[in-house]
């Protein structure tokens, strides 16, 4: 069975198909990858999945069950976490307290103070931010801000994570550690779908890659396989390497 | 001298005390809620003239009212935010609302049929086949074509105008129940008016009292926003409420959770002002007046900002009145202007 699946799922915004009957399977275990310029509609496609917008038409179902029109919070804690393409930590709140809040409500029972701060040093050790837990996490750096967006994910025990560009503004050392990042939390038993521009991470880390292009999606299929196919190079790549 | 110093500063802050505990409230209801709550004098009204009537009738202590109006305040604004400003939050017609406007409208049509002869029927018995063919009718679109819209979110600003408005509404709706029930007359009653001396000078024992309940209820929410489960839910939710719903807190419940402890705090309030000062029907307007100018003053959405600014106000309205009493209200408005010119955030304002 699939863990999560979507059926021609679209979503408009105004007269524009942002999302336009996308169809998707993840397979527990998983590492998926969704590329596609600018634009093509894949953070849409991650707010239509976490539910901070809800699809004009089609179904999403999570471990069979159909999870359309259900509450954010419901579906945070059924198991799916996510992290955003802008950082969206609470500022305000220090390092700390930003797991916590994740681990305090986001997985399905309820778990003691206690209990919610050991998982938060335990995740921050993970992600690489043990040092730091009772700084304002506005004053972070803004890759160390990433890495906590990660921890707070993990904190609400999800079984599918979605990683909205968690690369994007790092360094290549930072990226390095991302991506090690990423695989261990892939051995810790995680299914992953990511988006992502850094290639040189997508064609490493995923077992299959989805494109997205003005809403449709257009291919999808082994990295070696998308790095052939000869549509995405076209729209995808070869606008990626003209810039740069 | 020096004792009118010191006489002029402790008036100041047992004024201030109250001062801080009303706009604690609404500034927990426009910081996390959003609801810029022009019906927040109005709770503090209903806790006032509850309490009158709890100790002038029933002979109950004011203290013991302070269990008893905090609770049902709490419940009050609880209720509301779930239902009407819940529907404000989303554009989806919630259960009762559909029922409320079809029978008014399956009853005006009848009544003009009526007028013209083309229908012979009892009004009221009309009214209730009216209400349950509405019911029906709204059952029915609940559970069919309602069923499947998710509940989609309008934008902040919008729900901020929107609910604004409707706060007034209900400012009306509460004050003129409110004259129904308890009529227009401005009444007290005396309750441990004993003086106490503190310094040299003398102070009746309802105001320490008041004062110690204000810091009280203030420490005592600090340590539920900074140590409890709700209290992180609520900080999450007042930071980013987007975020904190997708991090699996259920925003609905604490949104209407901090609208209600901020009902409650104000019916606390006028709890303790009825402890100290004549009631009316009409007193809500001045304290909301009030409560706003504390809130600008401390900052918006932060509640330690409003504790200071409601010491900060009732001082300056103490110093204001020891000179010249009926310029006390004037005076806070001129803070309010210049607060606006020349530092718009307020205190601790971010």
């Amino acid at each position: 069975m699939h863990i999560l699946e979507g059926e021609r799922v679209t979503k408009y915004f105004g007269g524009l198909a942002a999302v336009s009957e996308v169809s998707f399977q993840v397979d527990p275990g998983e590492v998926v990858g969704l590329i596609g310029p600018n634009g093509a509609g894949k953070t849409t496609l991650f707010n239509l999945i976490s539910a901070s917008l809800v699809p004009n038409s089609g179904v999403i179902r999570f471990k069979g069950k159909n999870i359309t029109g259900m509450a954010p919070y419901h579906i945070c804690r059924m198991g799916i976490g996510r992290t955003f393409q802008t950082v969206k930590i609470f500022p305000n709140l220090s390092v700390m307290e930003n797991v916590r809040i994740g681990a305090l409500f986001g997985c399905g029972g309820r778990i003691s103070a206690t209990e919610a701060t050991r998982k938060a040093e335990e995740l921050l050790e993970f992600v690489g931010l043990p040092q730091v837990s009772s700084t304002p996490a506005g004053s972070l750096t803004f890759a160390n801000q990433k890495k906590l967006e990660v921890a707070r994910a993990l904190a609400t025990q999800p079984e599918v994570l979605l990683l909205d560009e968690i690369m994007a503004g790092l360094n290549q050392t930072e990226i390095g550690q991302a991506m090690e990042l990423v695989n261990r939390i892939r051995q810790s038993g995680v299914t992953i779908v990511m988006i992502e521009h850094v290639m040189k991470a997508i064609m490493n880390i995923c077992d299959r890659i989805m494109v997205l292009h003005h809403g449709r999606k257009i291919a999808e299929g082994t990295p070696s396989e998308i790095a052939k196919s000869e549509t995405v190079i076209e729209i995808y790549l070869g606008e990626a390497n003209a810039a740069g | 001298m020096l004792t009118s110093i010191l006489d002029v500063l402790i008036a100041g802050l047992l004024l201030g005390g109250l001062y801080a505990l009303i706009a604690m409230g609404l500034s927990l209801q426009y910081g996390v809620a959003r609801v810029f709550n022009i019906s927040h004098g109005e709770f503090i009204m209903l806790g006032g003239m509850a309490t009158l009537t709890l100790f002038t009738v029933f002979k109950i202590n004011p203290l013991i009212a302070i269990v008893i109006c905090g609770p049902i305040t709490f419940v009050l604004g609880y209720i509301i935010h779930r239902t009407f400003f819940r529907h404000l939050l989303t554009s989806l017609p919630i259960f009762g609302e559909i029922t409320i406007l079809c029978t008014l409208f399956l009853w005006t049509v009848f009544r003009i049929l009526a007028d013209y002869n083309y229908v012979r029927l009892n009004q009221f018995a009309a009214l209730a086949i009216c209400l349950v063919i509405a019911i029906i009718l709204d059952f029915a679109l609940n559970r069919t074509a309602f069923r499947r819209i998710h509940e989609s979110r309008v934008a902040a600003g919008v729900f901020e105008s929107t609910s604004m408005l409707f706060s007034f509404g209900l400012m009306f709706i509460i004050k003129n129940i409110a004259f129904i029930g308890w009529g227009p007359s401005i009444r007290s009653y005396s309750f441990l008016q004993q003086p106490v001396s503190i310094a040299g000078a003398l102070f009746g024992m309802n105001r320490l009292v008041t004062l110690g309940f204000s810091i009280l209820i203030g420490l005592a929410f600090y340590f539920f926003l900074t140590r409890t489960r709700i209290g992180k839910a609520i900080r999450a939710a007042a930071s980013d409420p987007t975020v904190a719903q997708l991090m699996g807190v259920n925003i609905n419940q604490v949104l209407a959770l901090c609208f209600g402890l901020g009902a409650a705090m104000a019916g606390i309030a006028g709890v303790l002002i009825s402890m100290c000062y004549p009631v009316n029907a009409n007193m809500g307007i001045e304290y909301t007046i009030i409560a706003i100018i504390v809130v600008a003053l401390g900052g918006l959405g932060s509640i330690p900002g409003s504790f200071i600014g409601g010491f900060a106000l009732g001082i300056i309205g103490s110093i204001v009145s020891f000179f010249e009493p009926g310029l006390a209200l004037v005076a806070y408005y001129f803070i309010f202007g210049l607060l606006l010119l020349i530092r718009p955030k307020g205190i601790l304002g971010k």
